[in-house]
């Protein structure tokens, strides 16, 4: 049965490829990328097997496996979404137990590039342990392999099932917010205690931290080999114990969300019915001044569809997350008084929160899917149409990155750099947008029509997120000269940072606006293909 | 030069990968007529009327809108005509009032006008308690409806309506058929794409039908009907199979 699963999946992607070179291409592109980086990650998990070990060489596993594994739950949230080739809800009607879809789904899942790529990886593990202790210890790495393979796979569908669920209703949403802010900001201390710890903490920090994580199912089925290679069978079994424990609650949540995931999709649930209040011009602007023209209209359509659209929400949500965790991160470094060094991390991550910024309309089209047609037929002009996007983006957005600054300067105790805080973050919140919009005319694609914000299409989700990121690139890289005015500058660059950087942006977003529209005014039965889902 | 033709297709053709899914199509649909679509499933009428409206790009062949090219002058093409797609989603996260509204901004209407058409067309197509109620809690036929008067909202001389009966309850079909009686007296004209084909023959001055992303025949009603029923003559065009009587013996 099992199998009909994994056949079903191939066949769908297989179909999906036909007759788009493009999509092959991008597929290609993100296996190799799989290859690479999961060879590289093998042969640093084969450093602690070495017969010469340097002396961090021991926390290699316990740290790399909570990467991965908090890499599997965060990222499918923040970033690439999960693959619902195989959506849940298309099973609804066929008299399938639930341990065999649940089976069948799970098998299908693990058929993906960044399962391979995870498997390549941690596969270092048990060649390791087969180098150095022989063939059992080889076995035994292999099975921590694998287990850790289905608890990342399965942990990172229950999660976004779970939270797909929480953000789909009103009255969790919030707390759904919280926790993943929680969540993301999990990985603050780690990432701290891995930048700073081997030169400040020193190893045998380093060393008590790693058991702690090696005991917890984050890390323990990636111990295993090592254990099993010194001979600590006692505590190969309660690893491996835990780590079978925690894939059984994970399979079980994951069920019981499978059930409300199948009823989701046959429509019900509560009719919303709105207050009448006044003309409908009147009503439809509510108190906002915006002018009554289709430039008004289309701002405020997009201002309450970042609002009402789960799928929106669920990345202003998350872009507020990382916003928050990475320059809070970057501060509470090793080095925050005035080296160069430091202040080009800083500054830096200002320039990576801006562009980040201005990703989150790279898919603004795919977003709004067919509904599209309605611009389409009326004919309305491509920079009128982004000018409006970003306008409307900008409004949740500016409010946020402002405060994200405010908050920055707080926690260095240094008000006196707000400005040129400001200057670089809304420059390269500038240069970001400008290439998101290009990334939005250019590359959209079709999101699946279904409930689920986290959900992508196929197996190219990884592949069109490559796009995106080079789309975020672009937009770093073109706000570097603002960057290099506020380091090398001096007192100058400092005084110039502010103005300079809020006309860097406006030119740049201008700019954006100009070429992208005309652009837009040609390929808009285009665009509509593209993010047409294909049934 | 006042063209008579309200609507003319000129060699439309569009190809899907390797499949031709319309080869080339010629129709002129005269100014004031009441002009029926038809043609089986996958006959092409959707891809067809997409291209002429601007929603697919044609690989070859024109469209034109009283004497506007669709593809070459799109701003003045498209404020003539009001659309209808189908199987296209609407942007169901406002409520019916505001999409209406939304609709009417975009096309650049004055707010008053706005105002006074938008409860005048809820009021007509008895959407009125709908109005409040966001679309995406619409049933298929509410939203059939809504995106009809979406088309009409801006009084377009042309209107071109994919399958506009479909999934739309008696009473609601009788209300679509009374307005658009009304708007083709009115001078209006009106080109929609349907297989029901009883619908078409009370309605309709004229009549194409469509297989294999031809037209196979084109005409009047009745030089289309040529004495026998529509259904006949729909079955004799397209070619459709014929009942033995032995086959699915097992149901």
């Amino acid at each position: 049965m099992a199998l009909t699963f994994v056949r079903l999946k191939l066949r769908v992607l297989r179909n999906g490829f036909r007759g788009r070179p493009g999509k092959v291409i991008l597929f290609v592109i993100g296996l190799l990328a799989a290859l690479f980086y999961g060879a590289m990650a093998a042969l640093l998990f084969l450093v602690p097997f070495l017969p010469d070990p340097p002396d961090f060489g021991a926390v290699i596993p316990a740290f790399g496996g909570t990467v991965l594994v908090l890499g599997w739950i965060l990222m499918p949230l923040v970033w690439f979404g999960v693959d619902e080739t195989l959506e849940p809800g298309r099973f609804a009607l066929l008299p399938l137990p639930r341990a065999t879809l649940l089976r069948g789904l799970l098998v299908a899942a693990l058929l993906g590039v960044p399962a391979f790529g995870t498997l390549l990886a941690t596969s270092g593990l048990a060649i390791g342990a087969g180098m150095a202790g022989g063939p059992l210890p080889a076995l035994v790495a292999a099975v921590g392999v694998l287990l850790g393979l289905l608890l990342c796979v399965v942990v990172s569908r229950a999660v976004t099932s779970g939270f797909s669920r929480a953000l789909r209703a009103r009255r969790t949403r919030d707390l759904a917010a919280v926790v993943l802010a929680v969540l993301a900001a999990s990985l603050g201390p780690l990432q701290y205690l891995l930048s700073s710890g081997a030169q400040q903490v020193g190893t045998a920090r380093l060393t008590a931290v790693a058991d702690v994580l090696g005991w917890t199912p984050l890390g323990a089925p990636y111990v295993v080999g090592l254990d099993a290679v010194h001979g600590h069978w006692a505590a190969v079994a309660a690893r491996l114990a835990i780590t079978v424990a925690t894939v059984l609650l994970l399979l079980w949540w994951w069920s019981s969300s499978l059930e409300s995931a199948m009823l989701g999709t046959s429509g019900g649930g509560e009719v919303r019915v709105r207050a009448a209040t006044g003309t409908p011009v009147a009503r439809f602007f509510g108190r906002t001044r915006r002018p009554r023209t289709a430039y008004g209209a289309m701002v405020v359509r997009e201002l309450r569809y970042w609002v009402r659209d789960v799928r929106r929400r669920a990345s202003l949500i998350t872009f507020a997350v990382i916003g928050v965790f990475l320059p809070v991160v970057t501060n509470l470094g090793p080095s925050a008084d005035g080296n160069i060094v430091a202040q080009s991390v800083h500054g830096g991550s200002m320039v990576l929160v801006g562009a980040l910024a201005g990703l989150g309309i790279a898919n603004q089209f795919g977003y709004d899917g067919t509904a599209y047609a309605m611009h389409v037929v009326t004919g309305v002009p491509g920079r009128v149409e982004l000018r409006a996007r970003a306008v409307a983006y900008s409004w949740y957005i500016v409010p946020l990155l402002l405060g994200l600054a405010v908050l920055n300067a707080v926690l260095r105790r240094d008000l006196l750099q707000l400005p040129v805080m400001f200057g670089t973050l809304f420059a390269a919140y500038g240069t970001g947008l400008a290439s998101a919009m290009h990334a939005s005319v250019w590359a959209a694609y079709a999101l699946p029509e279904n409930q689920n914000p986290f959900a992508i299409n196929t197996g190219t989700g990884v592949a069109k997120s490559f796009l995106a990121m080079a789309a975020w690139f672009a937009g770093m890289v073109l706000a570097l000269p603002v960057l290099l005015l506020v380091l090398l500058g001096g007192t100058v660059g400092a005084a110039l940072a502010l103005p300079v950087g809020l006309a860097y942006a406006v030119g740049a977003v201008w700019l954006g606006l100009i070429t992208a529209g005309d652009i837009l005014d040609h390929r808009q039965p285009e665009l509509l293909a593209a993010i047409t889902p294909r049934t | 030069m006042i063209p008579d033709s309200a609507f003319a297709l000129q060699g439309l053709v569009k190809r899907f990968d390797t499949k031709v899914a319309v080869d080339g199509v010629d129709l002129t649909v005269p100014a004031g007529s009441f002009f029926g679509l038809l043609g089986p499933n996958g006959a092409g009428k959707t891809t067809t009327l997409s291209m002429a409206v601007g929603l697919l790009r044609p690989d070859a062949g024109r469209a034109l809108v009283l004497g506007h090219d669709v593809w070459r002058d799109p701003v003045q093409a498209k404020s003539l005509i009001g659309v209808m797609p189908d199987g296209v989603r609407l942007f169901d996260r406002l409520d019916g009032t505001e999409l209406l509204t939304y609709q009417g901004l975009l096309r650049g209407m004055a707010p008053d006008v706005i105002d006074a058409r938008v409860t005048e067309l809820l009021d007509v197509l008895a959407l009125t308690d709908a109005g409040r109620t966001l679309v995406i809690d619409y049933s298929a036929g509410m939203k059939k409806k809504i995106a009809l008067a979406c088309a009409l909202l801006h009084a377009p001389r042309l209107l071109v309506l994919d399958e506009p009966f479909e999934a739309v309850d008696p009473v609601s079909g009788a209300a679509i058929r009374d307005i658009l009686t009304r708007y083709v007296a009115g001078g209006g004209t009106v080109i929609f794409s349907s297989h029901v084909l009883e619908v078409v023959e009370r309605l309709c001055t004229h009549v194409a039908i469509m297989a294999n992303g031809r037209i196979s025949a084109v005409g009047t009603l009745d030089e289309v009907r040529d004495g026998r029923t529509l259904e006949d003559a729909f079955v004799a065009v397209v070619g459709g199979r014929v009942s033995t009587g032995s086959e699915l013996s097992w149901l």
